[in-house]
């Protein structure tokens, strides 16, 4: 074991995979039988950073942009192709007893509860395996369950659960044992808009009350710019932002939504003030209201212009989303 | 420190098992069909075969056995098949296949091991269930108790062989994505080697060396032996030391199999 100064480093880390292509139809079909051809994918080129202890990052990026890999490698799954990570001063790899203790991952896609039985059950399994002492176990159990508002289906069957109430069981078996590291790889997949926030609020919570690192991927914004400082973007297998989301919304870019008295074309807005339809967007709820995502040094041009042509009976102001914010980094 | 240590050596396993046992038992219709569906075929098989043999040719003996000891053998296997094997060494390589063998690989117990554990709470469970049918039917056939607990000794210990040869082969999916193939084979090989399907005493001599080169004898064949007061004690002792070395060789084999093997692991689907 390595002295712990950050919670997690890692440096230049790549990870290639190797997989077999199949060409299609017949031919290709025999000839992955006979003369199997290969392609490298490098899934991470080179990524750096460290995260000290108690920080909740958000770790972004398209699909297959190397976020799952990173997760993978840092909690001990895979080992990197070249570079070097530690992760509470263990290289993860290595999978060392001490750190399987103070580590989780959950991953949304995955279930690590058994199906068949209740959470109830797989809890008690977790217990004897992280040597949680029964009635800290029982006491946390009770707290933890209160808290995801679960604790009248713990004698359910997991597979009898709904997929939010399932992933609250999972995040809490996850946590049992209050690892010092948790990854959590899109928990939010799949829940409606009541259990996705029941459950960052209780992340939340958790990371100020345990201190536990925490490294969040999702596709979901709302879990980054609600649960997390700092983010780590990724974009085809290198890391393209390394901050805070604040300062990644400070940009010149900013949200303008107008009421008007009554109904228009987009593309007559668009016309009109020299912009991109995708620009412009309408208000589902309001069709009389319209959002404008604009350079903040325009401001008043458009202001003005709407005025001008249109009677306006609304005005707002807003930071750009980090999901357009991050769109935007993207199509750059 | 060191008691908290031992404590836990025992009680994750004994939680493991209890688990698998309440897993195995949650659907109880299914289980109760495969435990008795997976006896009655093989035993219904042997019937057949035997009857049809002895009918048709009209022999006293085939392979050096009457038909009434065919048919105790056949009954008294049927104890001992239900312990051997059981399908958990599928469920290492489904693990590997589908990526779920990462939260066992996070967990603080190695997941073959793992497994392991969860899988015996099902067999102990049927193997409790066989002894108990089995002293019964000693009772009434006048054989000793105390071979049917050796027997049950020895067809427990082919049970831990027949996981950690599986558990062993199973790395392979770490190459091939898919090892379903290999261990379905592996299990043809074991019923016609184990004593499952016909006693193996009615192997010609000069092909005897084959199963006798394996271990399989020790999941079915040994066992039947034992409980029917065909093997002596000394036997009994001496096929023992054979199953833990076989134990051992298998557990040495799996130990560098998964430590090569792991480095291979991709845990796609997350």
């Amino acid at each position: 074991m390595k002295t712990q100064t950050h919670s997690i480093q890692v440096q230049n880390v790549k990870r290639s995979f190797k997989s077999v292509k199949k060409e299609e139809g017949w031919r290709g079909t025999i000839k992955l039988l006979t003369n199997p051809e290969y392609i490298v994918h490098e899934a991470l080129k080179g990524v750096s950073f460290t995260i000290e202890s108690g920080e909740f990052v958000g770790l972004i990026g398209a699909n297959g942009a190397g976020k799952t890999t990173l997760l993978k490698i840092l909690s001990g799954l895979i080992p990197p192709t070249s570079g070097e990570a530690t992760v509470l001063g263990f290289t993860p790899f290595e999978r060392k007893l001490a750190y399987r203790k103070q580590i989780s991952l959950v991953m949304g896609q995955k279930a690590q509860l058994w199906w068949d039985l209740p959470a109830l059950e797989a809890f008690d399994l977790l217990r004897a395996l992280y040597q949680i002492p029964r009635d800290v176990y029982k006491q946390r159990v009770d707290e933890l369950t209160e808290l995801l508002d679960v604790t009248k289906l713990l004698n359910t069957q997991i597979r009898r659960l709904s997929l939010g109430e399932r992933m609250k069981m999972e995040v809490i078996g996850a946590i049992l044992h209050l690892p010092k590291v948790i990854f959590l790889d899109e928990p939010t997949i799949g829940l409606d808009v009541l259990a996705a926030q029941k459950l960052r609020g209780f992340l939340k919570t958790h990371n100020q009350k345990e201190g536990a690192t925490i490294i969040l991927t999702s596709h979901n914004m709302d879990d980054i710019s609600e649960l997390c400082k700092r983010i780590l973007l990724i974009k085809e297998g290198e890391l393209i932002y390394d901050g805070e989301a604040k300062k990644l919304g400070k940009h010149d870019e900013c949200q303008m939504s107008v009421k008007l008295m009554s109904e228009v074309a987009i593309s007559e807005l668009a016309q009109v003030l020299a912009i991109n339809e995708s620009q412009i967007q309408k208000d589902e709820e309001d069709p009389t209201t319209y959002l404008f995502t604009i350079s903040r040094p325009k401001l008043t041009e458009y202001f003005q212009i709407l005025m001008q042509k249109y009677q306006v009976a609304d005005i707002g102001i807003h930071e750009a989303s980090l999901e357009r914010i991050i769109q935007q980094i993207y199509q750059n | 420190m060191n008691s908290i240590s031992n404590s836990w050596f025992f009680e994750w396993r004994l939680a493991a098992i209890k688990n698998g046992m309440k897993d195995a038992l949650a659907y109880r219709w299914d289980f109760l069909i495969d435990f008795f569906g997976q006896a009655i075929v093989p035993v219904g098989i042997q019937l057949i075969l035997w009857n049809s043999i002895f009918k048709q040719n009209g022999n006293a003996t085939f392979g050096g056995m009457s038909h009434s000891d065919l048919l105790a053998y056949t009954w008294t296997s049927l104890l001992f098949s239900q312990i051997r094997g059981g399908n958990y060494d599928f469920s290492l390589i489904e693990m590997i296949r589908t990526g779920s063998l990462s939260q066992s690989l996070l967990r603080p117990v190695g997941p073959v091991e793992f497994v392991f554990w969860r899988g015996l709470g099902d067999k102990l469970f049927t193997a409790t269930f066989c002894f108990l049918l089995g002293t019964i039917a000693s009772f009434f056939a006048g054989h000793s108790i105390m071979n049917l607990i050796m027997a049950m000794m020895l067809a427990i210990l082919g049970n831990i062989i027949h996981y950690l040869f599986g558990a062993a082969l199973a790395a392979v999916a770490f190459y091939w994505e898919n090892a379903f193939a290999i261990l379905m084979v592996k299990n043809m090989v074991v019923s016609l080697l184990s004593g499952e399907l016909i006693p193996l005493s009615v192997v010609p001599e000069k092909y005897s060396m084959i199963w006798q080169s394996t271990p399989f004898y020790l999941y079915v064949y040994g066992p039947t032996q034992v409980a029917l007061g065909n093997w002596s004690h000394a036997t009994w002792l001496h096929h023992m030391m054979i199953g833990f070395v076989w134990c051992f060789a298998f557990a040495v084999a799996l130990k560098i199999t998964w430590k090569i093997s792991i480095h291979r692991y991709q845990g796609i689907g997350g």
